[in-house]
């Protein structure tokens, strides 16, 4: 058994497919039409990170959208992805126009930002403190 | 752009209050005054967290709204316009059509197939859960670009 595909539900696929991967840098891997919606999966463009993919998931459940709105608005962030320089990356973000709910902050063993995917979630990067 | 969180705080109740408050009657500034900002700000800072400006993102609610109630079955299409705040059935129609691809009525036809008896939750194949819509795919999405 091996994890290889992750989910994350969005308000909307084409602004998702957008964002992420105009604004996070994201390669499209698969879109297909599925049952009415669309089966659409991202994944990292770094050397060797292309086998994990992140699925861009229709939040139509009620249900669904009910716990993704209440994290948001607990200011819980529902992803985290690894970054090599955090520093660097969220100004790249912020000329973007992207919205930090955190900005960069140390702690612990990691510094950690938080931001909003425009598509109903927060989500953490993180960079491994030397 | 970085919020603080009570800014935070108060967009999201902005964004429920749009949401929950029907009537067209409740125009942006007012909105912003009640989030304590600029209606210049108030809608920038909308936009960029929500993605959408805060006019779009109540005709978007709407839209979702009336999508449910016409899966319900129980309110007919002209019911359902104004349950969910639209004042003309025309301009709720026209809209309807252009943003989800069919008219309220076609889409009320085609939901009632899936609909058997009206409940609190439309029925898991109103709502699949993203995973399972796995079953619809074709083999070449399962492969990875070494294999391809």
């Amino acid at each position: 058994m091996r994890i290889k595909l992750t989910s994350i539900m969005v308000d909307d696929q084409e602004k998702a497919l957008k964002f992420y991967t105009d604004v996070l840098g994201f390669r499209k891997k698969h879109e297909f039409p599925a049952g009415g919606y669309k089966w659409i999966t991202v994944t990292s463009t770094e050397e060797g990170r292309d086998d994990l993919e992140l699925s861009l998931e229709p939040n139509v459940n009620p249900a669904g959208k009910a716990f993704q709105e209440a994290m948001f608005a607990q200011g819980i962030p529902v992803a985290a992805f690894e970054v090599t320089n955090i520093a660097d990356e969220s100004k790249r973000l912020k000329e973007h126009g992207v919205v930090f709910t955190q900005p960069p902050t140390s702690m612990g063993p990691v510094t950690i930002a938080v931001f909003s995917d425009t598509c109903g979630n927060l989500i953490q990067i993180y960079q491994r403190n030397a | 752009m970085l919020l603080e969180r009570e800014a935070f705080g108060r967009l999201c109740r902005a964004r429920d209050l749009l949401r929950e408050v029907r009537e067209q009657r409740l125009p942006i500034p007012e909105v912003a005054r009640e989030a304590g900002m600029s209606p210049f700000h108030f809608i920038r800072r909308f936009e960029a967290l929500f993605g959408a400006t805060p006019h779009q993102f109540r005709i978007q609610s709407r839209l979702e709204d009336a999508k449910l109630l016409l899966a319900r079955g129980e309110h007919n299409v002209t019911e359902v316009c104004l349950e969910v705040g639209f004042e003309s059935l025309g301009s709720f129609s026209d809209l309807f059509a252009r943003r989800v691809g069919m008219t309220p009525s076609a889409y009320q036809r085609s939901a009632r197939v899936l609909v058997q008896v009206p409940a609190d939750f439309p029925p898991l194949k109103m709502f699949p859960g993203c995973l399972s819509l796995m079953a619809y795919l074709p083999a070449e999405a399962f492969r990875n670009f070494q294999e391809a």
